[in-house]
């Protein structure tokens, strides 16, 4: 991975990240088929589609899961191609997915995750390992924030958590992780509305000038809560139509149906 | 009559033959030198075929003095040194332990080469009679030193009515080509309570053969652990018997194996009254071309309705070249029972180290993680505090060989 200083060099007008023309195959079957997306800086886009429209295979390419196989076009983050880079290197750079089904894994407590996946990327930037202390009030603060409860962290990661309380636990490792780049995949899926709420104020409150948010969903109820500056309509693995938070509630009124390839039909 | 073709004996055959007659075990020697070592025809060491896997055995221990600090220190812990297959002045006991020793191997005779041949060894065995509950831990630490050995030894605990123990038995050698074959025989007055756990911790040449024997009274409750963690072909049996209603029995085992070893745990479990339980865990993990087996038999007799019994064993493949051989068996006579197994086996899982990745944890570091998570099972079973830390010890020094 290149070092932090070249990538300060880049002046504040290189994008966050910018798609172009990437093509995604999955198992001998074309799933992305020319995606161009331009996120700038503090800016919130919400990425909405039918299920299989190809809006989850976009967020597992941008995290780095293998199986995934870009076939045409790049992708890139503050201006380096992050195709080159591992999972754990994306998210030292500062990429973040909040999975739409987050992994449950047994015999790892929650908060010898926590503070693995901390001092680990603290540790690829350069930067000290947290002292204890430090590492529990940050803690403390963000699971706060997020109506936390704080014996789950001594609980195995994700393992016998409710649904909401998955999510939860999702957006908590993003508000310690600070990333600059904020993947959100269907994360209202599986919410009540109390709980939707909680997770949105929490999203809300990372919004800021220098981090920029992509929403995955396909129903319009989340960005009631959370509002995007950008909506793009996907379909049949591309950007068909781009425009501003008016566009969601269009989808909401009229579906899909507009967006749909005749030959799919 | 049937005469039966002599069998072509291997040169390590041939040194047990003589081993026994030199000891006097003369019956033992003939009945050995007609059955051999047992191949892959004897059900019980299908995947251990002694035959083929022990090439050489040492000549019969001589005494040495046991001195030197314990490889396995638990702070706090009762120990009781035993160098050479020979039990050393132990110190005073902690109040509600008797401590001596008893004559001759302390396993009951079955059908079994290992357990025949450590009959005939065995001189003396530990005995430990506890007669009331015991804080301490008690350690009991056994070393082999100099020059490549067999020996064979011992231990008989006995643990009254309603008492409550820890025991623990570390196997530990000097660097050379020995040979251990060890049997303890354990018996639970009813309502004791008891954790037993066997450590094998011997140099990479050894040879090691463990048999533990449980008697399990009613309303006792027994925790076994072994771990398998030194030599280079290592065998444990389990026997455990429920003798008394309203028992149950927490069986743990892990094989921690490097390339070219082989691990056996071969446990038998016989739930032979009424209303007993038992739970089995099981956990093997390999790297290079290491090989791991697990026997599991669960054998639930005509009139023990009631028995509930889980049995998992778990496989951890870290290698192309790692062989995991996983073999459940369920013997029910009994119409009214609980009785199950499972066994899954295979790599770390591609979704949590993608998780643990996508999270800024590289490669390296989330294999650890989730290794020490499927390892750490069977070490979090044990309440003493200072003792659960000396297992994780071993756990962490495993790990740490292989990075």
């Amino acid at each position: 991975m290149n070092g932090t200083a070249e990538r300060a060099e880049n002046d504040m007008t290189t994008p966050m990240l910018e798609i172009k023309n990437l093509h995604v195959r999955v198992e001998d079957q074309d799933i992305l088929k020319g995606v161009d997306l331009t996120l700038n800086r503090g800016e919130m886009h919400a990425i909405m589609g039918r299920n299989g429209s190809g809006k989850s295979t976009l967020s597992y390419v941008l995290a780095g899961k293998e199986d995934y196989e870009v076939t045409e076009g790049e992708i890139l983050f503050e201006g380096e191609n992050l195709l080159e880079m591992e999972p754990d290197e994306r998210a030292a750079a500062g990429v973040f997915l909040a999975f739409q089904y987050p992994i449950e894994i047994p015999g790892v407590s929650t908060m010898t995750f926590l503070k693995a996946a901390m001092n680990a990327q603290r540790k690829a930037r350069g930067e000290s390992e947290l002292s204890t202390p430090e590492f529990m009030k940050a803690v403390k603060d963000a699971s706060g924030l997020l109506e936390f409860k704080q014996d789950m962290l001594k609980r195995a990661l994700n393992v016998g958590f409710s649904g909401g309380e998955k999510k939860r636990a999702e957006i908590l490792q993003m508000a310690l992780l600070a990333p600059k780049l904020c993947i959100l995949d269907e994360t209202d899926s599986g919410l009540d509305i109390d709980a939707l709420k909680v997770v949105a104020e929490g999203v809300n409150k990372l919004r800021g000038p220098d981090r920029t948010m992509l929403i995955i969903t396909h129903y319009q109820r989340l960005l009631n809560y959370i509002v995007p500056d950008i909506v793009h309509v996907f379909s049949d693995g591309r950007v068909v139509e781009t425009g501003d938070k008016s566009l969601a509630l269009e989808l909401e009124a009229k579906g899909y149906a507009d967006y749909e390839s005749t030959d799919a039909a | 009559m049937n005469v039966q073709t002599p069998i072509r004996l291997t040169a390590a055959e041939e040194s047990l033959a003589a081993q026994l007659e030199s000891v006097g075990a003369g019956d033992a020697a003939v009945r050995f030198r007609e059955a051999g070592l047992p191949t892959r025809r004897v059900e019980a060491y299908h995947y251990t075929d002694l035959k083929v896997l022990l090439s050489e055995v040492p000549p019969l221990a001589e005494a040495v003095a046991g001195t030197g600090a314990p490889v396995f220190d638990i702070p706090g812990a009762y120990r009781i040194v035993v160098a050479n297959g020979v039990m050393q002045n132990a110190g005073t006991a902690p109040a509600g332990v008797i401590t001596g020793k008893v004559g001759g191997s302390t396993l009951t005779m079955r059908d079994d080469t290992v357990v025949r041949l450590n009959s005939a060894l065995v001189k003396e065995a530990v005995n430990i009679e506890l007669a009331g509950s015991v804080d301490p831990v008690i350690h009991i630490d056994r070393r082999t030193d100099g020059d490549a050995a067999h020996v064979a030894t011992g231990s008989k605990i006995t643990v009254a009515p309603g008492a409550r123990a820890t025991v623990i038995e570390t196997v530990a050698t000097s660097d050379a080509g020995h040979m251990g074959n060890l049997g303890t025989y354990v018996a639970l007055g009813e309502g004791a309570e008891v954790t037993h756990i066997v450590v094998d911790l011997s140099a990479t040449q050894a040879t090691q053969f463990s048999t533990l024997e449980y008697r399990i009274d009613a309303n006792a409750k027994l925790m076994s652990i072994v771990i398998q963690a030194g030599a280079n072909l290592a065998r444990a049996q389990i026997f455990a018997n429920f003798v008394g209603e309203g028992a149950h029995g927490d069986f743990f085992g892990l094989n921690l194996i490097d390339t070219d070893q082989h691990r056996d745990i071969t446990l038998d479990v016989t739930h032979g009254v009424p209303n007993t339980t038992s739970t089995e865990l099981f956990k093997q993990i390999g790297r290079g071309h290491g090989k791991g087996v697990f026997q599991g038999k669960i054998t639930v007799a005509k009139d023990a309705q009631k028995t509930d019994a889980k049995m998992m064993s778990q496989g951890l493949m870290l290698s192309e070249g790692a062989e995991i051989l996983t073999k459940p068996e369920l013997v029910i006579f009994a119409d009214d029972v609980v009785c199950g197994h499972g066994a899954t086996c295979g790599d770390l899982d591609e979704t949590w180290m993608f998780y643990l990745m996508s999270r800024g944890i590289p490669k390296a570091e989330a294999e650890t993680i989730l290794i020490r998570a499927f390892l750490e099972e069977i070490v979090d079973a044990v309440e003493d505090e200072a003792l659960g830390e000396a297992l994780s010890g071993i756990v962490d020094g495993w790990l740490a060989q292989g990075a």
